[in-house]
C-alpha cells in the first residue's frame, strides 16, 4: 500500500467526505490522510466554510400560497371551453336569422334589378351614358375598343 | 440528529406519497396540500437559478401545473419530491435556454418583480449586519458565475439538503457523477468566491 501522505485526496473524495457520502473504507482512508495532511484538511475546511455561508443565505420566500391560483387555473383547463352548438339548437337561432335575413335582402335586390317593373325604366336611362367620359381614361381594353379592332385600335 | 432527520423525511414522503394517490385519483385539495408543502422549495430553487423574483414565481406555478398534468404517470416508487424537483429543474433550464442566459441577475437587482408577493424586509439593516450582508452578496456573486450545471447540483446538495442519490434521481446521472460534478462546482464556487472578494487563489482559510 502506498504511503497516504503521498497522494492529496481529490476534491471529489473530500466533497464527498463532507458529505457523509463517502463508504467505510474510503471514510476510514481520508480520515488518516486528513489527520497528517494540512493541505487537504486545508481544502476540506474549505469546503466547509462555503457549505457554512450557504447556510447563511436568506431563505428567499414566495410571500403567497400558489396553491388557490393554481387550483384556479386547473379549474380554468378543466372548464369546457364554450361552442356553437353547446346550448342546443338555440345556440344557432341568431345565425339563422342573420343568414336568413341576407338571402332574403339578396332576392329583393335581384328582383328590383333584373325583376323588370319599376326597375327597367331606370336601367334604360342610365343606358343613354357613354361609359366613357370625354377625356377619360380607358377602365379597360375592353371598354375602349370595339370588338374586331387589334390592340393599337385599328380594325382588321 | 440524522436518525431524527431520517424519520422525519421518512413521514413527509409517506404523507406525499398518500397525497399524490388521491390527487392521481381526482382528489383537488390533496393536490392542492402537495402545493403548500412543496411550494417553498420549489420557489427557492428557480428562484436561486433563474435569479428574478417574477420569472420564479411564474415558473413555479408552471412546475406545479406541469406535474398535475403529469400525476397520471407518477409512480409511488419514485419520491415525489424528487420527481416534483425534476420537473422544476426541466423548466427552468428551458427557461434559461429560452432566455440564453449569460450573466446571472443578483437578486438584489431584482426589485422590480417583488410585486406578486410580499417584499423581504426591505429597512435598513443594522451596521452590524453589514459584514454578513457583504459575504451573502459575495456567495451569490459566486453563485451566478458558476454554469447552470454547477449552480443546480450546488443547490440541491447545500440548500435542499439532498442526498446523492436524490441528487442522482433529479439529475438523471449516476451517484459517482454526482460526486465529481459537486465536487467541481465547489472548486468553481471557492474559487469565484475569492476572486470577489478579492483573495488569491491560493489564500487556504486557516
Amino acid at each position: 500500500m502506498t504511503d497516504p501522505h503521498e497522494v492529496h485526496a481529490s476534491d471529489s473524495d473530500l466533497s464527498a467526505y463532507l458529505d457523509a457520502e463517502l463508504d467505510a473504507a474510503a471514510r476510514c482512508r481520508v480520515e488518516n490522510h486528513l489527520a497528517a495532511c494540512p493541505r487537504c484538511a486545508a481544502r476540506l475546511a474549505d469546503f466547509r466554510h462555503l457549505a457554512a455561508e450557504f447556510a447563511r443565505l436568506p431563505r428567499e420566500s414566495l410571500g403567497c400560497d400558489l396553491a388557490g391560483v393554481i387550483a384556479g387555473r386547473l379549474a380554468e383547463e378543466a372548464r369546457p371551453r364554450p361552442r356553437v352548438h353547446a346550448s342546443g339548437w338555440r345556440g344557432l337561432l341568431p345565425l339563422g336569422f342573420g343568414a336568413a335575413a341576407s338571402v332574403a335582402l339578396g332576392i329583393a335586390m335581384g328582383a328590383v334589378l333584373f325583376g323588370g317593373g319599376a326597375a327597367l325604366p331606370r336601367m334604360a336611362a342610365m343606358s343613354v351614358f357613354d361609359p366613357i367620359p370625354p377625356g377619360g381614361l380607358c377602365p379597360g381594353l375592353d371598354a375602349c375598343y370595339a370588338r374586331g379592332a387589334d390592340m393599337t385600335g385599328a380594325f382588321k | 440528529m440524522a436518525d431524527d432527520d431520517k424519520g422525519t423525511n421518512q413521514r413527509m414522503d409517506d404523507a406525499d406519497e398518500a397525497l399524490a394517490l388521491r390527487a392521481q385519483a381526482g382528489d383537488r385539495q390533496a393536490f392542492a396540500q402537495l402545493v403548500r408543502r412543496h411550494q417553498e422549495r420549489v420557489f427557492r430553487f428557480v428562484l436561486r437559478m433563474l435569479g428574478s423574483r417574477e420569472e420564479a414565481m411564474d415558473l413555479t406555478q408552471e412546475t406545479f401545473l406541469k406535474a398535475y398534468r403529469a400525476l397520471p404517470g407518477w409512480r409511488p416508487e419514485a419520491r415525489f419530491a424528487t420527481w416534483l424537483f425534476q420537473i422544476a429543474r426541466n423548466a427552468t433550464l428551458d427557461q434559461l435556454r429560452r432566455r440564453q442566459l449569460v450573466e446571472f441577475v443578483p437578486l438584489d437587482a431584482d426589485a422590480p418583480g417583488e410585486a406578486a408577493c410580499e417584499p423581504h424586509d426591505a429597512a435598513p439593516l443594522p451596521e452590524e449586519r453589514l459584514a454578513d450582508r457583504q459575504r451573502i452578496g459575495l456567495l451569490e456573486r459566486a453563485l451566478g458565475a458558476l454554469p447552470a450545471g454547477q449552480r443546480e447540483i450546488l443547490l440541491l446538495r447545500e440548500l435542499e439538503d439532498m442526498s446523492y442519490a436524490e441528487i442522482a434521481a433529479t439529475l438523471g446521472v449516476n451517484e459517482g457523477t454526482v460526486k465529481s460534478r459537486l465536487a467541481r462546482a465547489r472548486a468553481a464556487a471557492l474559487a469565484h468566491y475569492r476572486h470577489h472578494a478579492g483573495e488569491s487563489p491560493d489564500d487556504r482559510s486557516a
